[in-house]
């Protein structure tokens, strides 16, 4: 049995139909079909292909791990896990040239004009949702201070108040251009390949994927070509450092989300009268203009606000109490705190465990895999610092947190035996033959600042606004 | 066998390990309070950006540190275990120390490096930095502080000095960018000797063989001499580094200190100015050192000449394996209380012969667990019933009542009542 693993999101429809050219037609994946188990048409479960959808940047884990022989995704990904961590078993094989993007750091127009002029930054804040090429990128250039924002999404929106350079994904300059940023350095040539697990690759035949991709010309490509090679800048030359910038700003900055918590966001911002205009829109307006005077309104992933609210780049930001809750597992010291409860957007924050699993309990769960001599236990998790958290509290003992981009549902059981996930009326639960074993907290969506923030009127103008839209909400 | 419980590249010292750990450390610390240095310690965390600018770091060593955010690091900016202590230590000296004329500071401690496989991932080192206006002398007392350090461990260290100056001035005038130098240094450590042909072919007037000149161990300071007469006209920067190896090569050899002098020797630390050492113990690397005069001027302090070395004690714990047995801790008397009641008064006999100086132990149960015994080869007392019985030669047996007289009998010293 070959496991394959596809990524879900834009790369679905031209990757079904390349497969299906090469006769590796998968049941329902170019469709978008909900279901995150497929079956790959005229092959038998038992003798054939066996294949799961994933996020993208969850496959090159997966495969490392060992729990899928085959997958596809960009690059991009791949490259952000081996550049940290060089020695997972995980071999990209070929460019599939699908999805084709640069990886590019750009910095905001008007803090540097080129590469040389970072060295002469006090500290380079850098976001990106490529952490570790971002990471890399720093060392490689020598950087003498600089500051990671490992974000959720929306890098591209973080210069130039919130961030010096973004690296971010781009299909070319003038995309970067179009964010306002300036194109530093290209750092990888992007594209989809079938990346390979090691020891898959060396004992297990892989045949009937490798050789229809192969002979149908899907393998147009290798590293031979120099796609897929991360580029790496020069160290740069020391030069005098400007001064740190000076604290303190006129507006009042409000960041509302997207995603999953937009929703709750608008129907909270319209009951305190403050709508936004091309907020409600998809895609959103990243920085919508402000009903108030004096505030200024921008719209970032909800995982990002508590780090901006803590390191003062942001006042207020409207977000999730489990983004909230992740942040504070990391960082318990951290100055941000919830300081209004929307009362919209309930869900409870569970642990959740495959349906056929004899256990009432997290404890009869924990007794039940221990008896099984399971080494340790498997926990996914959108909030790695949450899991960890209750694992620890819980007395796991030994346990493994894979940090996942989504698709949750689909990891239990054979790549999880736990999944911390969110929870509403259980009816998704029940479709993929899970339930609920424990219960973390119920989350809402809320409003978050600093603890040691002093409001001035406009900042008490907005907080009163959203009070009395709280206390309108539904749920009240 | 299953798999061990202990991290990857971590070691647990026994007894034994500790000992000759300690060994190695007291005999660093004496020869370093006999030329005047005070011990220091620095934070096992410190911030990433210190390690990373240019001059620092190399960026090889930059890949293999254990970086993370702290609990408080929420703005995102890294703090990493320690990976190198001279670095460190130069913060710590401007921070704290700056505007004395001269630092003497020695320290051991650990540093942690990420390695392949099973290899050692924290190292401990036995490291000396000397931060001041003190060249050459202070070049010349840091070797002679470590071959004393290793004498004392009855270890003869052979000395080879370097100066990554040589090369630097070479690919320097060759053109070659930062990071295209370290790639060709690294190469050449590696005994890639075509990389010194590419240095070669950069550098055309330079006829005599790179490969030939640079890869001799030299053994008086003639052969720098003769480096300087080969290279000088083509690499005048070549002479800054000559002069600096000859001043401190000439001063070992006038006190009959032998060593070899290896153009190619350091690799990984990109802030070493001047003259580098190493030391070698029967074939193997046991430490070295040499100057970083831009260091502490890189950490943000004034522009200060200095040096420092490291001995590597796990290297050198190695070596004293069979050359003394380790320090015996066994136990000289054994308290057996007989039963619950009677703890208390074998407690108060222990107490009394640790304040006679004795190595104790307290028993409960009279007979013990053989187990148990096997560890405790020391005299017995029994403690029961309010008396203590002792077994004395031929298995005749003493009762006393009073703890000083025991201890009078058993340490023959009398202490406490």
């Amino acid at each position: 049995m070959i496991k394959l693993a596809l990524p879900a999101g834009d790369l679905r429809a031209p990757l079904a139909d390349l497969l299906a050219g090469a006769g590796l037609r998968v049941e329902g994946y170019g469709e978008g079909s909900r279901s995150y188990r497929l079956a790959v048409r005229g092959r038998s479960a038992s003798g054939g292909v066996t294949v799961r959808v994933f996020r993208e940047k969850d496959i090159p884990i997966q495969i490392a791990l060992g729990n899928y022989d085959l997958g596809v995704c960009s690059i991009a990904w791949v490259r952000e896990m081996q550049v940290k961590f060089p020695e997972q078993p995980l071999v990209p094989l070929f460019d599939l040239k699908l999805g084709p993007a640069q990886i590019y750091a750009g910095a905001a127009l008007s803090a540097v004009t080129g590469l040389p002029g970072l060295a002469s930054l006090a500290t380079v804040r850098i976001a990106s949702d490529y952490p570790n090429l971002a990471e890399a990128f720093a060392r490689a250039a020598r950087l003498p201070a600089y500051r990671i924002q490992a974000v959720w999404g929306a890098a591209e929106a973080y210069p130039p108040e919130d961030a010096d350079v973004a690296v971010i994904a781009a299909a070319g300059e003038d995309h970067l251009r179009d964010h306002g940023l300036t194109p530093l350095f290209c750092l990888l040539e992007s594209s989809a390949w079938l990346i390979a697990n090691a020891g898959a690759l060396a004992r297990k035949d892989l045949g009937p994927v490798l050789g229809p991709l192969v002979s149908g010309g899907a393998a147009n490509g290798g590293a031979a070509n120099g796609g897929g090679v991360l580029r790496l800048p020069p160290p740069l030359a020391a030069a005098a450092r400007g001064p740190l910038p000076a604290p303190g700003r006129a507006a009042v900055r409000l960041a509302v989300p997207d995603g999953h918590q937009q929703r709750h966001a608008v129907e909270a911002l319209r009951a305190a009268g403050l709508e936004l205009p091309g907020y409600g829109e998809s895609p959103a307006l990243r920085r919508p203009p402000s009903p108030l005077p004096g505030v200024e309104v921008k719209v970032i992933r909800p995982h990002d606000m508590p780090q901006l609210i803590a390191t003062g780049e942001l006042d207020l930001a409207i977000t999730g109490r489990d983004c909230l809750n992740e942040h504070l597992y990391s960082f318990p010291a951290s100055p941000v705190e919830e300081v209004i409860d929307l009362q919209r957007g309930q869900y409870n924050l569970s642990a959740v465990v495959s349906a056929d699993l004899p256990a009432g309990t997290i404890d009869e769960a924990l007794d039940l895999w221990r008896s099984a001599g399971r080494a340790a236990v498997r926990i996914a998790a959108e909030f790695p610092a949450t899991a960890d958290h209750y694992a620890r509290s819980r007395h796991f003992w030994r346990y493994q947190i894979i940090p996942i981009a989504g698709a949750s549902e689909g990891f239990v059981p054979e790549d999880a035996d736990l999944l911390i996930e969110g929870t509403e009326t259980g009816k998704t639960l029940a479709e993929n033959k899970l339930k609920v074993i424990d219960l973390l907290y119920r989350s809402t969506t809320c409003v978050i600042a600093r603890k040691d923030s002093r409001p001035g009127p406009v900042l008490k103008q907005l907080l009163g606004a959203l009070r009395r839209a709280a206390g309108a909400a539904p749920g009240v | 066998m299953s798999e061990s419980m202990r991290c990857r590249g971590m070691t647990d010292m026994l007894p034994e390990d500790t000992m000759r750990f300690r060994r190695v450390e007291e005999a660093f610390r004496q020869v370093c309070l006999g030329w005047g240095y005070a011990e220091v310690r620095t934070p096992t965390l410190e911030r990433l950006h210190l390690f990373t600018a240019a001059g620092t770091l190399s960026p090889q060593m930059l890949e293999r540190v254990y970086s993370f955010l702290d609990w408080d690091g929420w703005s995102g900016e890294r703090v990493v275990l320690r990976p190198d202590s001279t670095i460190p230590a130069a913060r710590l000296y401007t921070e704290r120390l700056a505007g004395l004329p001269a630092a003497k500071l020695c320290y051991v401690q650990n540093v942690f490096r990420f390695a392949q496989g099973d290899e050692s991932r924290e190292d401990w080192q036995c490291g000396v930095e000397l931060i001041g206006d003190t060249q050459p002398q202070g070049d010349v007392e840091l070797i002679l502080m470590a071959c004393e350090t290793l004498q004392a461990l009855g270890l003869s260290a052979g000395v080879k000095l370097s100066d990554p100056g040589i090369l630097r001035a070479i690919l320097v005038k060759g053109g070659f960018s930062l990071p295209e130098q370290i790639r060709l240094y690294d190469r050449v450590l590696d005994g890639d000797l075509a990389a010194l042909g590419e240095v070669q072919e950069r550098v055309p007037g330079l006829s005599p063989s790179l490969s030939g000149l640079l890869t001799v161990e030299g053994e008086a300071t003639e052969y720098l001499d003769n480096l300087r007469s080969a290279l000088v006209t083509e690499v005048p920067e070549i002479a800054r580094p000559l002069d600096e190896l000859s001043a401190v090569s000439r001063v070992l050899t006038q006190i009959g200190v032998s060593h070899r002098i290896a153009p190619l020797l350091v690799r990984n630390f990109e802030y070493y100015t001047g003259p580098v050492f190493h030391l070698d113990v029967a074939g193997r690397k046991v430490g070295g050192g040499g100057r970083y005069d831009a260091l502490i001027s890189l950490v943000g302090g004034d522009t200060v000449p200095a040096s420092g070395f490291a001995l590597e004690i796990d290297q050198i714990a190695a070596l004293l394996t069979a050359e003394a047995a380790p320090e015996q801790a066994a136990v000289n008397i054994v308290c057996a209380a007989a039963n619950g009641l009677d703890l208390g008064a074998a407690f108060a006999l222990a107490l009394a012969l640790r304040a006679a100086g004795r190595r104790v132990a307290v028993m409960a149960g009279a007979s013990g667990s053989s187990r148990h015994r096997a560890v405790l080869a020391g005299r017995q007392v029994v403690v029961a019933g309010g008396e203590f019985i002792l077994s004395g030669d031929g298995g005749k047996e003493r009762r006393l009542t009073r703890v000083a007289d025991v201890v009078r009998a058993v340490a023959g010293s009398a202490s406490g009542g």
